[in-house]
């Protein structure tokens, strides 16, 4: 605060000016800047002794642990394996991280606008998963075969998330569409099919979806555990995903598809070139909104028997050797989730920058 | 060749139960430019509208360059690749730069090739005289910009029939004339053109035939002459004496 200290400038406009203007107008707003400042304060110097200036870092020192004032960061250097790769095989590790590495890259090369064709993105996408795949599983060319069972961590959480991201985008914007139908019969049961999508919880949909469709259907029909667990949850965030791109759709004048009507562009062109991008235009703050919430509500899984992150820090805490350090395993968890959600919405408010909103 | 250009026979149209178009018959001739005047609600949009199809009609006959408007997809999409329109709110695409609104519809609409596209776009965006805005977006140019880029979209796919509604009712004051300049230039040529307007001195300089239309018929037409100094028709009569002041 070195700076507030300093004389006045001579001009209005200096920092000292813009301080003054912003946290020290009146005496209440300076009482209020002055109890903040100290609020920060604590909570950053807090910060840093314990997570940093004290913490045990390694497993060496780990019986400084407890007793000191610091964070025992021992327990993420001891545990990092099982938080990322769960149950995942020891000696395959780097398969799992490769296949992260594949997912990631996928998600971010999709963000750039320059594959953002009808071609491009999907043979993206079917690269990118394949790769997954491949890697993970395994089976082939001198690699040990890792069945879904024991995929797990990190690697699974992103798998889930981009999974469903992708198989939900199309389908709900394939569910909006046909909402909006002229033929009143697909135009309704569209309808009752969201209705019922978004009344259940979500909870009971992958129960159904692990638990009671291996019942009702035939074996050849019933695939991998974590194939029926991904399609149950794409439908539910397709449901709700499907209503933010109707209502996108809504907000589109008329005039706009008539006009390209009347420019004869082909049925499909008006929708792949002139609604939809208008439709994700005028939705994107909720279409992030719902994209964050669907990565952190991966964490269900856990439930139905998957062994993503949350879960993986959840047994780094539960045996009693690490049972001290949830709040350092925890934080850690909160750091991975942070990194990816903000990575979100940073992206979202890029978007909508691009495609200057602002502008109305 | 069809013996007209545009030809409805005792059209009809409903909505619902308003009775919106009642037995219109008319001819369009090629080349002519047909200006439609009338009060508001009496049913010059969904005239035009049904040209290229974008409404439908209940009964009677419209054949559009010897194609018939109807249910036929493909005599439709023949009609829509020859008859550019025109709308009162220009209808550009907003996240699409100006060139790139011109570019896409004669890539999807005709299969143009992107370059050569592109080539015809520019000769009619610079025609338009909007040639330097290329790489901005809609919202970054005037309306009256807007409505010349509208224009120049719409004659990149090199069309027969052009409709117009309203071109200029959306505009500023000051920026009507710079689109009917370029209207007026378009009437010279060969182009077949309907269009619908309450600016009665460009009515006048470019029009071969008038139709006056109230409460979806047309009660009245003849050359612009008759039309603007001599009604016949009551009807037309008081439209006349209401635009005048
Ligand atoms: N989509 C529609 N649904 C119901 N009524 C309509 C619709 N479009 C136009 N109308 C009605 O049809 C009549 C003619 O409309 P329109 O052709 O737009 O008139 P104009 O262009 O001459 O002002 C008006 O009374 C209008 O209210
Ligand atoms: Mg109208």
């Amino acid at each position: 605060m070195a700076i507030a200290a300093l004389p006045p400038p001579a001009t209005q406009t200096g920092v000292g000016a813009w301080l003054r203007k912003h946290f020290f107008s009146t005496w209440y707003d300076a009482i209020l800047s002055l109890i903040f400042l100290a609020l920060i304060f604590w909570v950053v110097s807090g910060i840093w002794t314990w997570g940093l200036r004290d913490a045990i870092w390694t497993v060496e020192n780990r019986d400084a642990c407890g007793h000191g004032v610091g964070a025992c960061w021992a327990v993420i250097q001891d545990r990092h394996r099982l938080i990322l790769f769960g149950l995942y095989p020891y000696e395959e590790h780097w398969r799992s991280t490769l296949a992260c590495l594949a997912v990631i890259a996928t998600m971010i090369l999709s963000c750039v606008p320059l594959f953002w064709t009808v071609w491009r993105l999907p043979i993206l996408w079917i690269v990118g998963f394949g790769t997954f795949v491949l890697l993970m599983r395994g089976g082939f060319a001198g690699l040990p075969l890792v069945t879904t069972e024991q995929w797990g961590g990190l690697s699974l959480t992103i798998f889930i998330f981009s999974a469903v991201f992708v198989l939900g985008m199309p389908l709900a914007v394939i569910l909006a569409f046909a909402r909006r139908s002229s033929l009143p019969v697909i135009a309704r049961v569209t309808g009752i099919f969201i209705d019922v999508f978004r009344s259940l919880p979500l909870l009971t949909i992958l129960f159904a979806a692990a638990v009671v469709v291996p019942l009702v259907l035939p074996d050849w029909l019933q695939g991998d555990k974590l194939g029926r667990v991904i399609i149950g949850f794409s439908l539910f965030f397709a449901a709700y995903q499907a209503e933010i791109i109707r209502a996108g759709l809504q907000s589109i004048p008329d005039g706009q598809v008539e006009a390209a009507v009347s420019l004869n562009m082909p049925f499909w062109s008006q929708v792949v070139d002139i609604q939809l991008p208008q439709a994700f235009r005028n939705t994107l703050p909720s279409t992030i909104n719902q994209a964050v919430i669907t990565f952190k509500e991966t964490s269900i899984v856990t439930i139905i028997g998957f062994f993503e992150v949350m879960a993986s820090g959840n047994a780094v805490v539960g045996t009693g050797e690490w049972g001290q350090q949830y709040v350092e395993v925890y934080l850690f968890l909160a750091f991975i989730y942070f990194i990816f959600v903000f990575g979100l919405s940073r992206y979202g408010a890029w978007l909508e920058t691009r495609m200057r909103l602002g502008h109305g | 060749m069809a013996e007209h250009a545009i030809s409805f026979g005792k059209l009809n149209k409903y909505y619902g139960d308003h009775h919106a178009l009642r037995d219109v018959s008319l001819d369009v001739e090629y080349g002519e430019t047909l200006v439609v005047c009338g009060p508001s609600g009496s049913g010059k949009s969904t005239l035009i509208r049904c040209v290229n199809g974008l409404e439908t009609y209940a009964g009677g006959t419209l054949s559009v360059l010897g194609h018939t408007v109807g249910d036929d997809e493909r005599e439709l999409e023949a009609v829509r690749k020859r008859v550019g329109m025109v709308f009162q709110n220009f209808n550009l695409f907003p996240h699409l730069t100006i060139v790139e609104n011109c570019v896409l519809p004669q890539i999807r609409g005709i299969g143009r090739p992107r370059a050569e596209a592109t080539e015809v776009a520019m000769a009619q965006l610079d025609r338009m005289q909007v040639g330097e805005h290329a790489q901005k977006f809609p919202d970054q140019i005037s309306g009256g910009q807007q409505q010349r880029v509208a224009l120049a979209r719409s004659l990149s796919l090199n069309p027969d029939i052009m409709l117009f509604d309203e071109p200029t009712s959306a505009l500023d004051p000051e920026m009507i004339a710079e689109v009917l300049d370029v209207m007026q230039e378009l009437t010279r040529g060969n182009m077949t053109i309907i269009c619908v307007t309450h600016e009665m001195g460009f009515a006048r300089a470019v029009a071969d035939k008038v139709i006056l239309m109230a409460d979806g018929a047309i009660v009245e037409q003849g050359d612009p002459e008759q039309m603007f100094t001599a009604p016949k028709h009551p009807i037309t009569q008081e439209f006349m004496k209401a635009v005048k002041s």
